[in-house]
């Protein structure tokens, strides 16, 4: 990952939302982006060139087109119609994004279009979260990595996060191994970074 | 296994291609169903071997292309929904209301202060009022932001008819049930029709009173008897001590209502009926 400094950047045409730039490099803040803020608490996991990764709950594209500046190919799938209509100006620019609209719940709806990824990134505000990453566990090659970016309070409002977590790094240990766990304070409240490998 | 993929079909025998054409190929991948059991991602090479694409650069245009037309036609789909509009109408007229308040309220501070001999004590001066008396009384700047609330309020109660009557269109029983109004309120909160149509009665008892569901369900706290169903007249009307009941009856009547009108989409007089009568019993004190 490059940073200048202790600022996160990535390389790439800038001016997707308004976001700064830094000696022709485009800043990722940790504030908007989970993704940016778990390398900033001292994430590991690197995102290399060569990199095939399904992203799963899109949104307006800014993380997205982020990930995109490091990687080869992104699979970019977004269920809600408003965002999309944002995300499909963000994939016309950026040549290695692919924009699909379709349910993270239901990946029969995208698997006509996948191939195999090294990694598989999942933010949806959805009750089932585990469940989800589960389902799209036959799109990731073996040895490759399951970002969970696990958002508690949409598993359950009433329960501690802590104890989703903990619910959440056992279902996930019955198919994966779970290598990093680290919540997102102080950018992120109540939301926790789980990543994973697929064995194999 | 057969694997049917954007670009073709897949099996032992080799590939058989479906064309370059992208407007075909997204016509033919909406109607792609995928068993998960004997799924097998794709292997991009296949599409070249097939003759499809000459490299990963053009395989991956093609598939954007195709891609990027399935969802241009799916945004279209989801906002062909009739509920669509009248959420972003009703929202608008709440965010209208909220901005005439603000700037009715600063005008009338900043009249005071011109006019100091002025009160509204014992006087019957809603703040409705004062955007005319402060027209009359000022002059310059606050006379102009004066005109312009008075201009808001005219917008305001055309936009309110307007959502009125889309929404006796679009959920013409539950209209009926609570007015078209209160009718819209309850779909901008559920999100839309298809939305509301499988809350249970008890949701959209509560709907718009989140902070004091939740604040009870943390514990402590009573329960909310009403959120937004709370305008509807048989509620607010209603003796206290029956209240709760109306808006449980109300709510249960509204979610029936709701599905009506989502599956069906026209008026259920012998429903209607049935339900008036019976939110009616409900307001009756023992």
């Amino acid at each position: 990952m490059i940073r200048i400094g202790n600022v996160l950047v990535s390389p790439g045409e800038g001016g997707v939302y308004g976001e700064r730039m830094l000696e022709g490099y485009r800043v990722w803040d940790p504030y908007r982006s989970k993704f940016a803020a778990y390398y900033l608490l001292g994430g590991e996991l690197e995102l290399t060139p060569g990199m095939r990764v399904l992203y799963l709950g899109a949104a307006n594209g800014t993380t997205v087109s982020h990930v995109a500046d490091y990687v080869e190919t992104i699979y970019a799938v977004e269920f809600a119609p408003r965002p999309m209509q944002d995300l499909l100006e963000v994939a016309r620019r950026r040549k290695k994004i692919v924009p699909i609209m379709a349910d993270a719940n239901q990946p029969y709806g995208y698997a006509p279009f996948m191939e195999a990824v090294d990694l598989v990134y999942q933010d949806v505000a959805q009750p089932n979260q585990v469940e989800i990453a589960e389902k799209n566990l036959v799109f990731l090659k073996p040895g490759g990595y399951l970002v969970l970016m696990l958002k508690t309070r949409s598993v359950d409002v009433r329960r501690d996060p802590a104890d989703v977590v903990a619910e959440a790094r056992e279902g996930l240990s019955q198919h994966l191994d779970v290598v990093d766990l680290r919540w997102l304070e102080p950018y992120h409240h109540d939301h926790a970074a789980i990543v994973c490998t697929r064995r194999g | 296994m057969l694997q049917r993929y954007w670009f073709g079909d897949v099996d032992e025998q080799g590939c058989r291609s479906a064309g370059t054409d992208p407007a075909a190929l997204a016509k033919r991948a909406a109607t792609l169903r995928t068993g998960m059991e004997s799924y097998v991602p794709i292997e991009w090479e296949i599409a070249r071997d097939c003759g499809v694409v000459q490299d990963r650069e053009g395989y991956i245009d093609l598939l954007r292309a195709v891609c990027t037309t399935l969802a241009r036609e799916k945004i279209a789909v989801a906002y062909q929904g009739r509920d669509v509009e009248l959420l972003q109408m009703v929202r608008m007229l709440d965010e209208l209301d909220n901005v005439i308040n603000l700037l009715s309220e600063r005008a009338a501070e900043w009249y005071q202060v011109t006019n100091p001999a002025f009160s509204r004590k014992y006087r019957y001066l809603p703040a409705k009022k004062m955007p005319g008396i402060i027209r009359k009384g000022a002059r310059g700047g606050l006379s102009d932001i004066a005109d312009e609330i008075d201009r808001l309020a005219g917008v305001r109660s055309r936009l309110m008819r307007e959502v009125s009557a889309r929404a006796g269109g679009v959920m013409p029983n539950v209209s009926a049930l609570i007015g078209g109004l209160v009718a819209a309120r309850l779909l901008s909160r559920a999100g839309g029709l298809s939305a509301l149509a499988r809350m249970p009665g008890s949701t959209i008892q509560v709907l718009g009173s989140e902070q004091a569901l939740f604040s009870h369900l943390r514990g402590g706290t009573p329960p909310p008897k009403h959120g937004i169903i709370f305008q509807h007249r048989r509620v607010h009307n209603a003796p206290r001590e029956v209240r709760g009941r109306v808006a449980r009856v109300l709510a249960a009547k509204l979610a029936i209502a709701a599905r009506l009108d989502y599956y069906r989409g026209v008026l259920a007089p012998e429903f209607l009926d049935d339900a008036q009568k019976r939110i009616d019993e409900a307001g009756v004190v023992a």
